[in-house]
């Protein structure tokens, strides 16, 4: 074999690195003038999801205009949409049908209706997932918001924020080759180049664990109770790894990475250019419940 | 095309793939009032990509044949959905049994099943089924399971399990933990070891990968065709993986646990993780000598 492999001992060796660094690296963190080059906000509450796994629809609201307004530092959540969608825009908002764990249909009306208090017409909203290649709204969208719950992935390792546009594509499996490292290339592509103007990743009831193509199991969510918002496809997926990794590590009771190992958040900053991974560099705004953040 | 895609279009040939008829024959047209809503669904090879993105890959790596999807219906009930991997070959049907194995209780269906949460897993001969519900209840869940019961019984044969499955002592580990595969894809996504293809598993390789009781170690035991390729596959895994052992065969990695790597005749065996050197020495002398 005559090129270089990436090997498992090459994490080996950043996670071990980290391990030395941890403590130099909180401080680092807590800089004031530490250089951020991205930011999220980390919004969470208790309540969201009960002990039975019932969502309460008013506080997903709730949170998620606290969220935007904070993200966007205005006073309001509608302040925040004008700053990213304008009265003549097309939307296209790529939401996340998978049965399981889906966007949750009271967050994609709470979106649209904040549109269209812009001054967006209905008619020029429209809300997809696995349709987008045929929705004539998305072909004619100058904007995007990109939302879905994270979750484990038996050939990405996670399906987030950047996964999540794979529909973008009429050939998905040239995505698929070496843990589907390539999918920050697919904010290259046409329909798609910079008109993101928002990301939300769900981290209601992630799911940190799973076995095979179809795998969901209750047993291998929990009740985070989050949401990640931004502007950066790459640091919202940074961040939300992150948690469940750290999840992962709780339940296991050992250091278990995620299987197969994510590559393409990394590959998205260092390869694609088109955000940040390195988690140092991310400015984390919490707001809400701090219990159990594991970050 | 990718090489895998390339390789597994020209391995198969139409006698490997049951006919779409023969497979709707595998199905009941009701079970317990539920009834079949829909046309059956196929998907042939890469087609399996418009029913699942990337996890078609899973079932591709494999040597996945041909797909078929039936869902059945019921008023006031949970929508059953049914799918039946002709994988072409038993060995293949096991392997992603194997690939999705440790979820949940074993049921008596088809060579070897378990059922969670919904859904029911199994193998039997040539082909790999799910059957599975959103919600369980009661009425439900037993529809699954006679469903499941009624397609293994359609199926009809047996097939055999790999033969290096043989020669590995049942005792050392935890039986769920077992995965068999024969590409390097597969061996990635239960216990990540390189980009490249550094073990050179391919079609004509046996792989099993298990977890051991005794210290949680994972065991790598891969049979190649010959005693040529399979000294070059270790000298390939030694090379990029842990150069620095040289000819001892051991190396602490970074996370201060051992891995080992010894070729015995068409045998490769690697021992990751290992808290203990010397009990993962003892483990590949052990199986050195049961090897045949």
């Amino acid at each position: 074999m005559s090129e270089s492999s990436m090997t498992r001992r090459d994490f080996l060796r950043t996670t071990a690195a980290a391990a030395v660094v941890g403590t130099a690296g909180m401080s680092l963190l807590a800089q004031p003038d530490a250089q951020k080059k991205a930011k999220v906000v980390l919004i969470r509450h208790q309540h969201v999801v009960d002990n039975e796994g019932k969502l309460n629809p008013k506080i997903l609201e709730e949170m998620f205009d606290e969220s935007m307004a904070t993200f966007f530092g205005t006073k309001n959540a509608g302040d925040a949409w004008k700053k990213i969608v304008k009265p003549g825009d097309v939307v296209g908002i790529k939401t996340n049908v998978w049965r399981y764990l889906r966007t949750p249909l009271e967050l994609e009306q709470t979106m649209k209706t904040r549109i269209m208090a812009v001054g967006v017409q209905e008619k020029d909203i429209s809300i997809d997932d696995r349709g987008i290649l045929s929705n004539p709204v998305f072909a004619r969208a100058t904007a995007l918001i990109n939302v879905r719950p994270m979750r484990a992935h038996n050939w990405s390792g996670v399906g987030g924020c950047l996964k999540n546009y794979i529909m973008f594509t009429p050939s998905p499996p040239d995505y698929h080759p070496d843990s589907c490292i390539d999918l920050g290339a697919l904010w290259k592509l046409p329909a798609v180049e910079g008109k993101t103007r928002l990301n939300i990743l769900l981290m209601l009831t992630p799911q940190f664990h799973c076995l095979g193509p179809h795998h969901f199991d209750k047993q291998f969510t929990w009740a985070y109770n989050g949401i990640i918002v931004g502007t950066d496809p790459v640091a919202v997926d940074a961040v939300g790894l992150k948690i469940i990794e750290a999840q992962r590590k709780l339940y296991f009771k050992e250091e278990s990475p995620m299987r197969p190992p994510v590559r393409h958040i990394k590959a998205a900053e260092e390869k694609h250019g088109i955000g940040i991974a390195n988690l140092a560099a991310i400015e984390i705004v919490r707001l809400g419940w701090k219990e159990d953040s594991l970050i | 095309m990718p090489p895998l895609l390339l390789l597994l279009t020209f391995a198969m040939t139409p006698s490997d793939t049951l006919s779409q008829s023969a497979m709707q024959k595998l199905l009941p047209t009701s079970i317990h009032s539920w009834k079949a809503s829909e046309p059956a669904r196929f998907y042939s090879g890469r087609e399996v990509f418009r029913y699942m993105d990337g996890a078609g890959e899973v079932y591709l790596a494999y040597g996945f044949n041909r797909l078929l999807v039936q869902r059945y219906a019921r008023p006031n009930q949970e929508e059953i959905l049914v799918e039946i991997f002709d994988m072409g070959r038993p060995r293949s049907a096991f392997g992603a049994y194997t690939n999705m194995q440790g979820r949940g209780p074993a049921v008596a269906i088809g060579q070897a099943a378990e059922y969670k949460s919904g859904l029911l897993s199994f193998w039997r001969g040539r082909f790999f089924v799910c059957v599975m519900i959103d919600n369980e209840n009661e009425e439900a869940t037993k529809a699954v399971l006679d469903l499941g019961s009624r397609i293994s019984e359609s199926i009809g044969e047996d097939g055999p399990t790999p033969s290096l499955l043989h020669v590995l002592p049942q005792e050392l580990f935890e039986p769920q933990t077992l995965r068999y595969f024969f590409r390097h894809e597969i061996l990635n996504i239960h216990f990540y070891v390189a980009d490249k293809n550094i073990f050179r598993l391919n079609e004509s390789t046996d792989a099993v990968l298990v977890r051991l009781k005794s210290d949680k170690s994972h065991l790598l035991l891969i049979q190649y065709p010959s005693l040529e390729e399979a000294a070059a596959a270790y000298a390939d895994f030694t090379k990029s993986y842990m150069p620095e052992a040289q000819a001892k065969g051991w190396i602490q990695t970074e996370n201060k646990k051992w891995t080992g790597c010894s070729v015995h005749r068409k045998y490769v065996l690697a021992v990751f993780d290992a808290p203990a050197l010397i009990d993962a020495q003892n483990l590949l002398t052990t199986l050195q000598r049961i090897l045949p």
